[in-house]
């Protein structure tokens, strides 16, 4: 069976999400030595400025007309307001070459071999439930379940799947979701009518589970580890990562904190962006 | 006399119908296992609700729980009251919703046996510590006594004798067992834990270790929700459909519902539905 890391990456005016895309192939080479695609809505943009060679497929979607809208924060103080093209995560069984996928987003940093377990799971199915937030200081209810009384909380940050027929189901369903938002944000007592494939991809695992905790999904190697965008990326050497986490009840005040070998999800996309941007001055 | 049996204590008072609870928890254990019901009550019962019990048997030794809101005062008669050579006790209001045969294999190893972990409408293990402060900060056994088993045997008897014991002079067993936090009333919970502590033998009566048997509590703070609502009706929805299958915020409930809010039955169709379906 054919095997590798699948990620969409799809701009907005704010966001280079096609340059994340390059870096996280480029990672997952260097740490997973597996082949990375890429789906996206700027192919054009993606060979005039990057080197395409360092995917293995290049699949193109349409432009997405129909977009979300949301605040996007670099650190406590800095935020913009753009779209949010979130919806083709439910296509990914359709578009994927590979038979076994892992897919993994833009903005998640790679920097060691643990994703490499997901491909010797007997499960075909594997989400991250469990998580850890590096501030250690936040209420992370919010990633435990979709809403105060809504059902437990899977991140789809990073996906693995086989192609199974189990698997296209729930992924069907995911995109059934998706068309329905609106009917089903409200039987899940989810109040923002912004629609997050957390809460589409966590709403088909309850249901698929029979509407009750069950193991139709299995759990990712570890827990995920990440940073929200009011913390900040501040520098990285090697696989060394140090952040700048927001201080409890004092905007715009961080502390210093380093990680090593360790996968992070960076949601600030700002500061990963100025991070790759520093790291490919270098190579050039 | 039978080999096993539920059984379950009921006095209408001013705060519920306690006899239209334990008809519709009888309606539950009809629907889902074949064990018989008793009722002990000194209140009458609809006619058309007898025949969903085993037994009606009078409260024994007198009800000492005259004008007492909560009725507690009788429920060390259980034992005593029992037909079966082993009971589980349930309370008014709860519902059984699957067959639980195995539990009652797994209960057959013990004497006397009390859950000590219950779960939320989620499945996670509920957090109890909004209503259970006299147990943490005294340290007590976190004994829930509405789900709770004994066999008609010596050990068992020893133990409610001791329950009985507890119970009529709970003022002066609260002075040194429960000095913080104490109830007002002779709560069940608390004079079970005292009378596994006065006998030494909370890991006879418990297993930390097992799922099952337990029940489902839906006092709103046990829900892990941050917006608390005084009742759990008001945060989340219930649905149940012609099978009596429930759902409660989209989770299907299974086992042993407590649903503990008296508006439960009046808000919801419930009692429609297991009366259509067992044709009551």
């Amino acid at each position: 069976m054919n095997k590798g890391v699948l990620v969409i990456a799809r701009n907005n005016n704010n966001i280079d999400y096609v340059k994340q895309a390059v870096y996280l192939a480029k990672k997952v080479k260097k740490h997973l030595d597996l082949p990375t695609s890429i789906i996206t809505d700027n192919i054009e943009y993606l060979n005039k400025s990057f080197d395409p060679e360092v995917f293995d497929h290049i699949i193109s979607v349409g432009y997405e007309s129909k977009t979300n809208t949301r605040s996007f924060y670099d650190g406590g103080l800095a935020s913009k307001t753009d779209n949010f093209k979130n919806s083709s995560r439910s296509s990914v069984y359709d578009l994927t070459p590979y038979d076994e996928t892992l897919l993994l987003d833009s903005d998640f940093v790679v920097n060691n071999n643990l994703f490499l377990n997901c491909f010797d799971s007997d499960q075909d199915l594997l989400l991250y439930k469990d998580s850890y937030d590096l501030s250690n200081n936040r209420n992370t209810k919010e990633f435990e379940f979709i809403s105060d009384s809504g059902c437990d909380f899977y991140w789809a940050t990073c996906v693995f799947f086989r192609k199974t027929e189990t698997n296209k189901m729930f992924f069907d369903l995911i995109k059934h979701i998706q068309e329905e938002w609106n009917h089903y944000r409200r039987l899940y007592q989810i109040q923002s009518q912004l629609f997050r494939n957390d809460f589409a991809f966590s709403i088909a695992i309850h249901i698929l589970n029979g509407f009750n905790k069950g193991n139709f999904a299995g759990q990712m190697p570890g827990k995920l580890t990440y940073i929200t965008d009011q913390d900040i990326l501040w520098n990285t050497k090697d696989e060394t990562m140090t952040f700048l986490v927001a201080k409890k009840d004092y905007l715009g005040e961080y502390h210093a904190i380093a990680v090593k070998d360790m996968n992070v999800h960076v949601m600030n996309k700002f500061s990963l962006s100025r991070i790759i941007d520093q790291e490919m001055a270098v190579e050039q | 006399m039978s080999n096993r049996g539920f059984l379950v204590l009921a006095q209408d008072s001013d705060s519920g119908d306690y006899i239209g609870q334990a008809c519709l928890l009888a309606m539950s254990l009809k629907a889902t296992n074949n064990l018989p019901i008793s009722l002990v009550t000194n209140d009458d019962v609809p006619n058309n609700y007898v025949s969903l019990f085993d037994k009606i048997i009078p409260i024994p030794f007198g009800d000492d729980a005259v004008d007492k809101e909560w009725k507690i005062e009788n429920r060390w008669k259980l034992f005593h009251a029992s037909p079966y050579e082993e009971t589980v006790v349930l309370d008014t209001d709860m519902l059984v919703l699957e067959n639980i045969d195995s539990w009652w294999d797994f209960l057959s190893n013990y004497d006397v046996y009390y859950t000590s972990k219950v779960y939320d409408y989620r499945g996670n293990v509920a957090d109890t510590t909004y209503y259970r402060k006299a147990f943490i900060e005294n340290n007590l056994p976190n004994l829930f006594s509405g789900f709770h088993y004994f066999k008609k045997n010596d050990i068992a008897m020893n133990f409610y004798k001791e329950l009985e014991t507890v119970v009529k002079d709970y003022g002066k067993f609260y002075e040194t067992v429960v000095p913080k936090s104490t109830p007002s009333f002779p709560s069940m919970d608390v004079c079970a834990a005292i009378a596994a502590i006065n006998l030494d033998c909370v890991d006879n009566i418990t297993n930390p270790f097992v799922k099952n048997p337990t029940f489902t509590h839906m006092k709103s703070y046990c829900q892990g929700w941050e917006d608390v609502t005084k009742s759990w009706l008001d945060k989340v929805g219930c649905y149940i459909n012609t099978k009596c299958e429930i759902k409660i915020g989209n989770y299907s409930q299974s086992g042993i519902l407590h649903y503990t809010e008296n508006d439960f039955v009046n808000k919801t169709p419930v009692l429609e539905r297991y009366k259509v379906l067992l044709n009551v």
